[in-house]
């Protein structure tokens, strides 16, 4: 029973819920967003100051106080299908202005990992992926920047995977071991 | 020029778009650094960081391993890293400082290695080559100063530091992130004037996968940073990032195409200013790769 009761039982069973879990909410989303993130994600207060720092706020619906809330929430559905979950540039303003001390970026980069668990995934992140397990690079080289490197004096290609290409097989077993490849293959080939 | 004795020696993590894209980003870090007594190595068999972006945001366990793999390679040299890209700085230097201090995560990220026979040490520590050159104890503004040649009088430059460079600063060691002005020290080094702008410290777009996922919103906030850039009439944007560089660079032709609006602000990543000022020509950095074209920069400093 709460500290104050009503002759409502529906409104006692609220207000004795002070984590204002409803039936969205799945309790162990938190938990699993706090070992994933390594920030305190449970202890914002809702100042807004990570939402009032983010370039990406003043020019799309992206908030990333509502992000946070929904993390102490638990609502997962919400957090992981909303689309604005991908308009983060990662610029980490907000984590240096959090008061509480905590990672807003790292709670949303948290929820993209749970995002990708259940498919959800822009496709470019996935080419880059497989840029990766085929050459090493994300971005890689090409003939005109081969001949550039060549006038500059460098090697045609760099002394990366790209010249020592015996290193990609290490690569693409580490990708390998993790099932990156094989999701991120099913994933493009899904839509 | 330095004897070999006194050079600082470092593995060149190269990243992606340095090698890949604007190869005068890597041959001016070569060359100007070997003039204030710094060696970069080769680094053979690295890959990308990987993107902190793309990678962090499907799987951090793989960013973990990745980035450990390439952070092997330079313990197997026994040489601290040195890098020219604050997303390869975000990979390899956080990796680098989570798996020294996460007993538990290291362990984990070293069963993986130790299927391609890598173990992580935690030997060797991880520099942009900014730092490095701000760093009275490796170079420092002075000896900057000291080995410029064709000083850059008579242009504007606007200073990006870039996110991950700093932030976030508890988990940095570059000091003030609101208003930091050590990059602007070494503008003036290579004799250029640093302006100030509005907003300075804000993010060029292109991060967190949002130039590949969403282009206009990635543009839209470049652009709102060249409008604050230009109103100060600066005559090229310097950085320490060749992400941003291509956000900014690239991103001016796309923001012409896609919003109309023109700026051609040339935009050059420190070395090649530092290269321009030491007397390497604009063929020895590439700059004809660059989208923006240089020439009246060039022309107002050269």
């Amino acid at each position: 029973m709460a500290a104050k009761s009503y002759d409502n039982p529906e409104l006692n069973k609220k207000l004795a819920d002070q984590r204002y879990h409803n039936s969205q909410s799945n309790p162990e989303f938190t938990k699993d967003i706090l070992k994933t993130s390594r920030t305190v994600a449970n202890m914002c207060y809702q100042c807004g100051t990570c939402t009032g720092s983010c370039p990406s706020a003043p020019r799309s619906t992206y908030r990333i106080r509502l992000f946070m809330r929904r993390n102490v929430l638990g609502l997962e559905n919400e957090a992981l299908t909303d689309p604005d979950l991908w308009l983060c540039t990662t610029c980490y303003s907000c984590t240096d202005r959090c008061p509480r001390d905590i990672a807003p970026t790292d709670v949303i980069m948290a929820m993209r990992n749970f995002a990708f668990k259940r498919d959800i995934v822009p496709r470019n992140f996935l080419q880059t992926v497989q840029l990766i397990y085929n050459s090493g690079h994300g971005v890689p080289n090409n003939d005109v920047n081969r001949a550039a490197r060549v006038r500059l004096g460098l090697t045609a290609d760099p002394p990366t995977t790209h010249m020592y290409p015996e290193y990609i097989k290490g690569i693409q077993k580490i990708l390998d071991l993790y099932g990156l490849k094989e999701n991120s293959d099913r994933i493009l080939k899904g839509d | 020029m330095q004897t070999m004795q006194n050079m600082h020696e470092y593995a060149f993590f190269l990243g992606c778009i340095a090698p890949n894209r604007y190869p005068g980003c890597e041959a001016s870090a070569i060359k100007t650094s070997a003039k204030v007594g710094i060696k970069l190595l080769p680094l053979e068999g690295a890959s990308c960081c990987p993107a902190p972006g793309a990678f962090g945001s499907i799987d951090l366990n793989v960013w973990y391993a990745m980035a450990a793999r390439n952070l092997c390679l330079a313990e197997q040299m026994k040489k601290d890293i040195a890098l020219i890209c604050n997303g390869c700085y975000k990979s390899i230097y956080e990796v680098n400082h989570i798996l020294k201090h996460d007993e538990e995560l290291r362990g984990r990220v070293n069963e993986i290695l130790k299927e391609i026979d890598m173990e992580f040490k935690g030997t060797i520590d991880v520099y942009h080559l900014a730092e490095l050159y701000y760093d009275p104890k490796v170079c420092g503004v002075q000896k900057i100063r000291d080995s410029v040649t064709t000083p850059l009088t008579g242009a504007k430059v606007a200073c990006h530091y870039g996110c991950h460079l700093l932030k976030p600063k508890k988990e940095r060691h570059l000091g003030d992130t609101e208003a930091p002005t050590w990059f602007e020290e070494l503008i003036a080094a290579v004799g250029a004037e640093p302006v100030e702008y509005r907003n300075k410290m804000m993010c060029c777009g292109a991060g967190g996968g949002v130039r590949g996922y969403d282009i206009v919103h990635a543009l839209d906030i470049t652009n709102e940073k060249l409008i604050n850039i230009s109103e100060v009439g600066a005559d090229a944007i310097s950085e320490l990032c060749p992400f941003c560089q291509l956000q900014f660079d690239r991103g001016q032709i796309e923001i012409k195409e896609k919003f109309g609006d023109v700026y051609n602000i040339p935009v050059l990543h420190f070395n090649e200013l530092l290269g321009l000022a030491q007397g390497m020509s604009p063929q020895d950095l590439a700059l004809d790769l660059h989208a923006v074209d240089c020439t009246p920069f060039l022309e107002k400093v050269l």
